[in-house]
């Protein structure tokens, strides 16, 4: 096996039980995982943003392929470091305005098509259909999102959780029963995304847990095996030096 | 203290080491449940099924190692079936610090199917801007990536010919954890360019794309690690996410045990509180 994937294998697998290590109590061994974790996050994304933006997007096409017209997009974003000079700090509104004007002028448009008027035109359908012969028809399998029956249960949901947000009149009489209906609504729709959060909090404990059993392989020196071995002897002692030096009161 | 009360005021490690173990135990000793596919996971399946020999399918692996284990088998089931299918591969992201592990997951599964970077497939890599990169594909991709992950340029490479923009990709697959993600694709490509959408993502994220799905605005949602593994079924090679549905399953059935048995416990102690309260 390469060394290089020998080390990973030892690294990873440390990591993994320092960051689990928190499970039993705040200690030394997570926050050290923690900090190389935040440390090294950052200095990959400067050392990535630095080759791509600044060589790869700036000094190459204007020193080697002489393409000075990005000078004035390189001007504009420097006067965003003006913010760090009191006195020049002024300068960097030129740029913050360019950033603000374009974005809302691409994003504004677009977002309206894609947010609000496709999904009020998903959630406007017929609630009943035309069958062959011209005949009315109330499709009512509620398995399939395109029937009748779910056409009306979209319906109510929307209209009921509109009207749980309306707070300019009272909910009494019919407004509190359509508030109401709108917050059954709301607490299903909170409900499935809880279900699905556990889920996916699940899958990242699935995930560790199948690097740590590959990891247990021979060929690898068998690094879950050891280093659980040492993290538990590192926690037991740290755990008797803590209790030395701050004695439980009574 | 009565046993319920008790039982609500157990250390929550005893909680952690059950669950750890419901995770753990399958995971070594899997039973292997059936999987059951969803439409949404049939309907990516289906358009890349669909797509002929040397058509352009662009994956935008949109997610960093915070997410591999959901994302990650998403994109080698997704990249051995675009690979299987003789389908041209660019692959690319929007996150910067998931730059690396996108091109090892390129790498890994091209060099596993024989194919040849350049030729059968490319790694765009990482360029700054989110949503002004995909506007910026839109209009002239070899400007928005005038060279390739491996400082190759871009116009000279094969498995881009005839690819001049967005408009030129026949099908559009973003594995997303978040905004940078699914859904500015959506809207500033997919809406303006008019190519076809599919979308994987974390499950936290998944309930907030369906109404992208219902809408038609995509064509199909693989969702977190059992979305993955309906994939892997579908292409008939069983990975990492069908190995963990046994533990998925179980873990969920101990989460739902605990929180009946803590309803039970807090339904007691409010009656045996309540009948004291009225001999009183």
């Amino acid at each position: 096996m390469p060394f290089e994937a020998l080390l990973g294998a030892w690294v990873a697998t440390g990591l993994t039980l320092f960051i689990f290590t928190f499970l039993y109590k705040d200690n030394p061994l997570f926050k050290l995982a923690e900090h190389l974790y935040v440390g090294v996050s950052v200095g990959y994304t400067i050392v990535k943003a630095y080759d791509t933006v600044v060589i790869r997007l700036i000094y190459e096409p204007m020193v080697v392929q002489g393409d000075w017209s990005l000078l004035i997009p390189l001007g504009i974003g420097t006067l965003m470091l003006a913010r760090y000079a009191p006195k020049a700090a002024w300068m960097s509104r030129i740029a913050f305005a360019f950033i603000v004007g374009v974005g809302s002028g691409l994003a504004i448009p677009r977002v309206i098509s894609s947010y609000i008027l496709k999904q009020v035109e998903d959630t406007i359908r017929p609630l009943v259909s035309m069958a062959q012969g011209g005949a009315l028809a109330f499709s009512t399998n509620i398995l399939d999102p395109a029937s009748n029956l779910n056409a009306v249960v979209l319906l109510v949901g929307v209209v009921s959780v509109l009207f749980y947000f309306f707070f300019s009149i009272e909910h009494t009489g019919p407004v509190r029963v359509a508030a109401r209906t709108g917050i059954v609504f709301l607490m299903i729709a909170f409900g499935a995304a809880f279900g699905y959060t556990v889920m996916a909090r699940m899958s990242l404990l699935i995930g560790r847990l199948t690097d740590l059993i590959e990891y247990a392989d021979p060929g690898y020196g068998r690094p879950s095996l050891w280093l659980l071995l040492a993290t538990i002897t590192t926690l037991v002692v740290w755990s008797l030096r803590r209790r030395d030096e701050h004695p439980p009161e009574g | 203290m009565t046993f319920a009360e008790r039982m609500l005021r157990i250390d929550r490690r005893i909680i952690f080491l059950l669950i750890g173990l419901s995770t753990l135990l399958p995971l070594l000793y899997p039973v292997g449940l059936a999987i059951k596919i969803s439409p949404e996971v049939r309907g990516v399946h289906g358009y890349i099924e669909s797509l002929p020999e040397g058509s352009v399918f662009l994956l935008s692996l949109d997610f960093d190692p915070a997410s591999k284990p959901e994302l990650y088998p998403q994109a080698v089931a997704l990249l051995r079936h675009a690979f299987e299918k003789n389908l041209r591969v660019i692959g690319m992201t929007l996150w910067l610090p998931g730059t690396g592990m996108a091109d090892q997951v390129i790498t890994q599964v091209a060099r596993e199917r024989g194919k040849v970077n350049g030729k059968d497939y490319v790694f765009l890599g990482w360029s700054p801007g989110g949503s002004s990169v995909i506007i910026n594909m839109g209009q002239d991709l070899y400007k928005a990536f005038p060279s390739d992950y491996y400082n190759q340029p871009t116009k000279e490479l094969a498995a881009l010919n005839g690819v001049r923009s967005l408009r030129d990709v026949n099908y559009v697959v973003s594995l997303a954890a978040g905004t940078t993600g699914i859904e500015t694709w959506y809207v500033f490509g997919k809406d303006k360019y008019k190519f076809e959408l599919g979308g994987g993502c974390t499950g936290v994220i998944a309930p907030g794309l369906y109404p992208l799905l219902r809408s038609g605005q995509i064509n199909g949602l693989i969702g977190g690690l059992r979305g993955a593994a309906e994939y892997e079924v579908l292409i008939g090679q069983k990975g990492r996410a069908v190995a963990g549905m046994d533990a998925q399953s179980a873990t969920h059935f101990a989460i739902i045990a605990l929180v009946i048995l803590c309803n039970v416990f807090y339904l007691f102690i409010r009656t045996s509180r309540g009948q004291t309260g009225q001999r009183s």
